[in-house]
């Protein structure tokens, strides 16, 4: 029953993504929605690590900017073909995400944060330094994808795809085995350790793949941006990133998607917040972090939960002893009495059993 | 040659002040805070705006710059710590500070503005004394008086000690009749203090610029990490030793790898030495 309404909506949802180009008011809405989608990319990746496995990484804009300048420097300077560069910038990104990984995911947690932290900065500061290939800090120009992706809508469809695949692989890894080690791995390494998962190898790898829907997402995200420069790939995007999984909710995927839906629109649609938009989403994960850690989307679990009506109504048994004594003196003189209508109560279930067990004694 | 030891000494002292400060916090509460970088910009901007802008004099900016260091390290404490330690979850104290340094460096930047701006001077001194400039022994000089000062308090006083015995074991302390919250709260006062007043010291070195918490977060704790956490002369090594790495990177092959040295430093030391080079050897908990 509720299986097929979430299905329902799913499909509801995911009509509405793909007729998107034909409703839609104008090109900026498209193109806000295809830039949610290539954050969704990276979010998507980062939320195994963050959400699942509990390793706070705040620097994922790192990995965002290797795929981006990977994507740039194939398909623009070396003239690639951009479809074929789109897989490539993928497997730069989990080549990024290994290196990262190997020494600081043995690292606990402050310390690891820190080092994603530094990462992102180092790369920052690479991306000035090898002027000639990352053109400094003027930046380079990114060229688009070819001819059936080259409208915005094309693009659009283009991400939506990508983005809809790794949602359906994260949504896989999450629900079976892997997604349940990495849960074990965050809520407590030495008891996930003792029930036999490499927690290394475990977070190693789910890390890697961050990497590649890092690369991926900065790929398109470059694509979408047409020109990038070191100055796009600020550290507060990779808080950007932390701060959507967080509200939208650790171990969940549906939560961080509309994290990252809510907090990209938001500021591009209501002006005054543009001017805030890092100081908003400090004081978004303060609250959050302060009162509902859980994220908002177990709020909204809550709420929806409260208010539904219930589907299983305690059934509680309240012996009815004027009926008891009845059926107990007629008992001593004859036969019970056949076939008297059980009073109606409101949340009261048939009392047949409750007069048998109260009257068997 | 002697102009890179110098001014990798100073800009050493800084990072070494922030793992001070650190420390302080991590003795008790362990506690990382992400704020720390951010105190000392806050006694930079802050000394600046009350001496440059304000135009009182020095010892009030002085005094200024840190008692707004403190209240923001009261104010870590109270918002972004103490709630959070109620909970039993790790790493929430990590997000808390994280969202309370984003929201400190926005604001700040909001309100400075986002260019570095120049710090006034504190001592009468003509510009042309070259390396025995003020910019330079001052901060090495704070952070030696600050260390100092630490362990002279840490062993001589009450209130020391109370701090180390909430540091060794809460529990422990809590039980003695120690009140573990307000020994907590007043580290914090303290750190934001010393940041504040370190800050103001280097602030003809660092300038008053908005965005340097987050640069000073994160190598003051690299020096922290590299000195050992919890030890306050493994901070001063720490941080001597990563100025003047980056100062000799910076001078070998200029100024763009400054930060992949200092993290490649880090991440030796970590594989060679998890604890660092005074640190305690840490029991892992099972």
């Amino acid at each position: 029953m509720r299986g097929s309404a979430s299905g329902l909506s799913l499909a509801l949802a995911g009509l509405a993504l793909v007729t998107l180009p034909w409703w839609s008011g104008d090109l900026y809405q498209l193109h806000l929605v295809s830039l949610i989608g290539a954050y969704w990319v990276l979010v998507a990746g980062l939320n195994l690590v963050v959400g699942f496995a509990g390793q706070l990484s705040i620097g994922h804009v790192g990995l965002l900017a290797v795929g981006a300048y990977g994507f740039a420097v194939l398909a623009g300077t070396l003239g690639l073909d951009p479809l074929l560069v789109l897989p490539l910038c993928g497997a730069l990104g989990g080549a990024a995400g290994l290196l990262l990984g190997l020494p600081s995911l043995r690292l606990p947690g402050f310390y690891f944060a820190m080092a994603t932290m530094a990462f992102a900065l180092i790369v920052t500061e690479l991306s000035l330094a090898w002027g000639g290939l990352t053109g400094g800090g003027t930046g380079l120009s990114v060229p688009g994808f070819p001819a059936p992706f080259h409208t915005p809508w094309g693009q659009y469809w283009l991400i939506l795809a990508i983005g809809a695949a790794v949602t359906a692989m994260t949504w896989g890894i999450a629900r079976r085995m892997w997604g349940r080690a990495l849960i074990a791995v965050r809520d407590s390494e030495v008891a996930a350790a003792s029930v036999g998962i490499n927690v290394f190898r475990v977070k190693l790898t789910v890390f890697v793949f961050s990497g590649v829907t890092a690369g991926l997402g900065g790929a398109l995200f470059a694509a979408l941006q047409t020109y990038i420069t070191p100055d796009t790939f600020v550290f507060e995007i990779g808080l950007f990133f932390f701060v959507c999984i967080i509200i939208g909710g650790r171990g969940s995927i549906l939560g961080p998607l509309i994290g990252t839906a809510v907090l990209t629109a938001l500021p591009e649609l209501v002006a005054p917040l543009a001017k805030l938009g890092t100081f908003f989403y400090g004081l978004t994960l303060l609250i959050v972090v302060l009162l509902v850690p859980e994220g908002i989307g177990r709020l909204v679990e809550v709420l929806a939960a409260r208010l539904r009506a219930e589907p299983h109504r305690s059934h509680e048994v309240r012996p009815d002893l004027a009926r008891l004594r009845r059926a107990l003196t007629s008992q001593a003189g004859a036969s019970p009495p056949v076939g008297e209508p059980p009073p109606v109560g409101e949340t009261r279930p048939p009392e047949a059993p409750a007069l048998a067990r109260e009257a068997l004694p | 040659m002697l102009a890179v030891i110098v001014s990798g000494l100073a800009i050493g002292a800084v990072y070494a002040a922030t793992a001070l400060a650190y420390n302080v916090m991590y003795s008790t509460s362990k506690v990382l805070s992400v704020t720390t970088g951010h105190l000392c910009m806050l006694g930079g901007v802050f000394g600046a705006w009350f001496i440059a802008g304000l135009g009182l004099p020095v010892p009030a900016g002085l005094v200024g710059a840190v008692l707004v260091g403190a209240l923001f390290g009261g104010f870590t404490e109270i918002v972004g710590v103490r709630r959070v330690l109620a909970r039993s979850d790790e790493h929430l104290w990590l997000l808390s500070t994280l969202a309370l340094a984003t929201m400190l460096q926005q604001a700040v930047g909001l309100w400075w503005g986002t260019e570095p701006k120049p710090f006034p001077r504190l001592i009468p001194q003509d510009f042309s004394s070259g390396l025995l400039d003020q910019k330079y022994w001052l901060p090495i000089l704070t952070v030696l008086v600050m260390t100092a000062g630490l362990e002279a308090f840490y062993r001589l006083t009450l209130w020391g000690k109370l701090f180390q015995a909430t540091s060794e074991d809460a529990f422990a302390a809590r039980a003695r009749g120690i009140p573990t919250d307000r020994v907590r709260l007043a580290s914090y006062l303290l750190a934001g203090a010393l940041g504040g007043l370190a800050g103001f010291a280097a602030g003809q070195l660092t300038f008053a610029f908005f965005a340097l918490g987050l640069t000073l977060t994160l190598n003051g704790f690299i020096a922290l990490a590299v000195g050992g956490l919890g030890s306050n002369l493994g901070a001063l090594l720490g941080g001597a030793g990563l100025g003047l790495l980056s100062a000799f990177a910076t001078y070998w092959f200029g100024g763009e790898y400054q930060q992949t040295i200092a993290v490649g430093l880090l991440m030796l030391v970590l594989l060679v030495r998890p604890e660092g080079l005074l640190g305690a050897r840490r029991v892992r908990p099972v």
